[in-house]
């Protein structure tokens, strides 16, 4: 019977009910966008980090990794002392370099990685095979779609260009072997990699062996902190950086969105809490007549209570079901505005579907809401009963 | 570019001159007048070089975020010291006015060889990237949360209207015309939406100043993030007011059509 | 006949303006079980103000009131819903049924919170509606139905829980003539079946087809008078 009343009052203004509902469910779709956007973006990047298993990354010293034109030179040498780490698994160098790609009359620049095959974690072959010998590289679909080529074709490549004199540079012929996914690129950017030796003798970086960056996979269970400290003593031109490390410079640069996340996502649960709060308090206000009727005939006051509860909770769990699939469907839109973000990588997800987080969050929306209904209803059926019934039939 | 300051009191002289911003002032504790080493990469030699100005740093957008520190160095100091020969970057060309601008980039670029001339705006639009996808963001952002506060407004006016029943059933019985009661109402709805909007304005204004005063004092920049313009202003009362009286109307309609006793309950 | 509600010493003051108002003042009454008693006097006169205490929808400022030997007015106020959801059936001048539902609805209401089963409830609303003459009207909601027939709605929802005494009050008061003497007629039927009945009425007709008459002003009772069958005086 309460469920009937509750239903019955519910259709009974159903044009209110319905906007309660519309409301709720547009603070639950930002409620839930601000909540993936504020914690998500965090586990997107660590996810990405750690996606190929390297726990360090360690840059010239100073900077981070390929945020300046710096190098680390004696690659050899330090990824022989970084070997008697035993707790190190996998060094993967990687040098990164403008290429430059003439053909038919226009020149393609790419970003290159020289990598060492074996143990790169900067791609993900999607067809083909890895560039094992000297003249070969793997390519993304940016490249070879902006370059016209394809897996198979050959390529004339160099290091340096000088457009004044229309002259290359560290000049090679390459072979592309493959197609490949870059994972910390920004959308749309050229990208090829080729074996370590090549683009440093492209280069001209064979002679001091230089690197950009040295990623490094720890054993399973060893001290990312322990590696880094002593990484950080024994190898004196580079900074090692841990995931944990890399992940508070990101929140730091990424602080604003964080904040604006929680700020708006706490707007929209005031607003959603505001928007049943008043409903319910003038709903109740136009029938403490009815409420104080239902009182004199023996309903307690719980069960008023629970009737206008249930009203409640009816408006904000519609709502925020609704803002569900309204918050997943914006948070779509809002992620492909964002990974245009030049400088992040295309993999960053800026509102990852977390489930824990969002249940959280949308259950955090229904109780607000349900709770909204219940000092007003409390309120209305602790009035007396008889004087609320004289007042009525003087209205 | 990379340049590291070593900071150690030399014994020689400096022979140069050397600027800083004021952040890295802040953070390295420098001052006019103190000596530091300035290399290109960590641990090659380097020039002791005099700090002879603080500069503080403009108010550009692509700079946020990052945590570099400035230096300006003279430009035949920084070729030597990165080994760049004589090789510059870019060149920046003042002109008198825009014919001017437009003369001087067609002969620029008639003449040149390997290299092009754009004129500054376009540089800054290639460069404020990351500007346009953040605003971008505000936009589809705000076009959400103008949507809430419609719904949120809607609906508070509705209910504000529908609490008015008796007092219009009464209006109705002692023979004041619907026309009437209609205006009475709408006007009503739409001084509560006025009322609203010129509070939320004022709110407005005071978060964003707060937002201005919290970033640019964690961004260190005289950047300003968040502006109230007069257009702003317009549109977000404009927006109020037209969905007040569209609530009241819609409201009002109902209640005038609906017989005085039936919304008395009888 | 045994006092089926005893109320002892009632006061009832009410503060308005700053000024005590005395609405009742020093009432004591006896209901004997099946008894019909009609209430009169000027407006005002605090008649309303002793129903709504001797049906316990408000307490007493001194006194007691006793049902069935029980003393309800030191009930705390879950027990009290549940003394008048079981013992007591109110009727009002304003029939207040729910106007979110249907006519049958309104009187199963009470059995729902009695915890009735939804079968019972069925049947017995279907028998209510029977009772005050409705049963075609059982889908209709308060707005589809005529003053009286609301008016019949709220006395079958009064009696759904089978209590033993109805407080009704004004219970003709917003029907015309014909339809208060359905109501009237109703209400000997209800007594005449064993339901105890005090009204609080300005119509004569129905004060006089009570058993017992009582008088009041300025919140006390004046004068009790039994009458006969047929409505006159008889003491």
């Amino acid at each position: 019977m309460r469920g009937l009343l509750a239903f019955a009052a519910l259709r009974g203004h159903a044009a209110r009910t319905a906007l309660a509902v519309l409301g709720v469910a547009v603070a639950a779709a930002m409620l839930l966008d601000m909540v993936m956007l504020s914690t998500g973006l965090r586990e997107s990047f660590q996810h990405l980090l750690l996606s190929r298993g390297f726990q360090l990354r360690l840059a010239p010293r100073g900077t981070l990794p390929f945020d300046t034109e710096a190098m680390i030179p004696g690659a050899t040498a330090i990824l022989d002392t970084l070997r008697t780490l035993g707790d190190v698994t996998t060094v993967s160098p990687v040098l990164g370099a403008q290429l430059h790609v003439p053909r038919d009359g226009r020149v393609t620049t790419t970003f290159a990685l020289g990598v060492n095959p074996a143990a790169q974690g900067d791609y993900e072959l999607r067809s083909g095979r890895d560039p094992n010998d000297a003249n070969e590289l793997v390519a993304n679909d940016e490249f070879l779609h902006a370059a016209g080529l394809q897996v198979g074709d050959t390529l004339e490549a160099a290091t340096g260009y000088n457009p004044q004199l229309r002259t290359f540079a560290g000049q090679r012929r390459l072979t592309i072997v493959g197609r490949a996914r870059f994972l910390y690129l920004s959308a749309g950017q050229p990208a090829v990699a080729l074996p370590l030796r090549t683009l440093q003798a492209m280069t001209g970086h064979t002679r001091d062996d230089a690197v950009s960056l040295f990623m490094v996979r720890l054993r399973d269970g060893a001290s990312v902190d322990a590696a880094r400290d002593w990484i950080r003593a024994h190898v004196r031109t580079v900074d090692a950086i841990s995931t944990a490390d890399a992940l508070a410079q990101v929140d730091d640069r990424l602080r604003y969105f964080r904040q604006l996340g929680y700020i708006l996502g706490a707007v929209s649960l005031m607003v959603g809490f505001l928007l049943i709060t008043t409903l319910m308090t003038v709903s109740v206000n136009e029938r403490v007549g009815e409420i104080a009727v239902m009182r004199a005939i023996g309903v307690s006051r719980p069960h008023v209570v629970q009737q206008i509860v249930l009203e409640s909770t009816v408006i904000s769990s519609a709502g925020t079901a609704c803002g569900l699939a309204l918050g997943l469907a914006t948070a779509r839109y809002l992620n492909a505005i964002l990974s245009q973000f030049p400088g992040l990588p295309a993999a960053i997800d800026f509102f990852p579907f977390q489930p824990r987080a969002i249940w959280t969050a949308l259950a955090l929306l229904a109780s607000v809401g349900i709770l909204a209904g219940v000092y007003p209803s409390w309120r209305a059926a602790s009035r007396p009963i008889a004087g609320t019934l004289r007042e009525e039939a003087v209205a | 570019m990379l340049l590291l300051l070593a900071f150690a009191v030399q014994v020689v002289m400096p022979q140069r001159t050397i600027a800083i911003d004021d952040r890295l002032a802040a953070d390295a504790h420098l001052a006019v007048g103190d000596r530091a080493v300035v290399s290109a990469a960590p641990g090659a030699p380097g020039d002791t070089v005099l700090i002879s100005a603080i500069v503080s740093r403009g108010a550009d957008p692509s700079e946020i975020a990052r945590g570099e520190y400035h230096v300006r160095l003279h430009l035949d100091q920084l070729e030597t010291l990165t080994t760049y020969g004589d090789r510059v970057d870019r060149f920046d060309v003042a002109t008198r006015d825009s014919t001017a601008t437009r003369r001087a980039l067609a002969a620029i670029n008639d003449a040149a060889f390997g290299f092009r001339a754009y004129p500054s705006k376009d540089i800054a639009v290639e460069t404020s990237a990351t500007f346009k996808v953040v605003s971008r963001f505000h936009r589809a952002i705000g076009v959400i949360t103008i949507v809430a506060s419609a719904i949120f407004l809607l609906c508070i006016l509705l209910l504000k209207v529908e609490e008015r029943r008796r007092d219009v059933a009464a209006l109705r019985l002692i023979g004041i015309s619907r026309r009437s009661v209609f205006r009475a109402i709408v006007l009503e709805a739409a001084l509560v939406a006025l009322l609203g909007s010129a509070l939320g304005v004022a709110i407005g204004w005071l978060t964003s100043a707060a937002v201005n005063g919290y970033y640019q004092a964690f961004y260190r920049t005289p950047l300003r993030f968040s502006i109230v313009t007069g257009d702003i202003v317009l549109f977000a009362v404009a927006l109020s007011l037209a969905l007040g009286v569209v609530a009241g109307a819609l409201a009002a309609l109902r209640l005038v059509r609906t017989p005085p006793l039936r919304l008395l309950g009888r | 006949m045994s006092a089926l509600l005893t109320a002892r010493d009632l006061y009832r003051d009410y503060a308005l303006d700053g000024t005590a108002v005395h609405a009742v003042h020093g009432v004591s009454l006896d209901v004997a079980a099946g008894e019909y008693v009609a209430i009169v006097g000027p407006s005002g006169c605090g008649k309303s103000s002793l129903l709504n205490l001797l049906g316990a929808i408000d307490r007493p400022t001194a006194g007691t009131v006793s049902f069935q030997g029980r003393d309800v007015s030191a009930l705390g106020d879950r027990a009290l819903t549940r003394f008048r959801l079981l013992h007591i059936g109110f009727v009002f001048q304003r029939f207040y049924l729910m106007p979110i539902l249907t006519a049958r609805e309104n009187v199963e209401l009470p059995m729902a919170e009695a915890g009735m089963s939804r079968p019972d409830r069925e049947q017995r609303g279907d028998e209510l509606l029977r009772y005050v003459g409705l049963q075609a009207r059982g889908r209709h909601r308060p707005t589809q139905l005529s003053g009286g027939e609301q008016q019949r709605v709220a006395i079958a929802r009064a009696l759904a829980n089978r209590p033993a005494l109805v407080l009704a009050d004004e219970p003709t008061g917003e029907l015309d003539a014909r339809t208060g003497a359905e109501i009237i007629a109703l209400f000997e039927r209800l007594n005449a079946d064993g339901t105890a009945l005090v009204v609080v009425t300005h119509d004569e007709e129905l004060a006089h087809a009570a058993r017992r008459l009582i008088h009041m002003r300025d919140g006390a009772i004046i004068t009790q008078e039994v009458l006969a069958p047929n409505g006159s005086s008889g003491a």
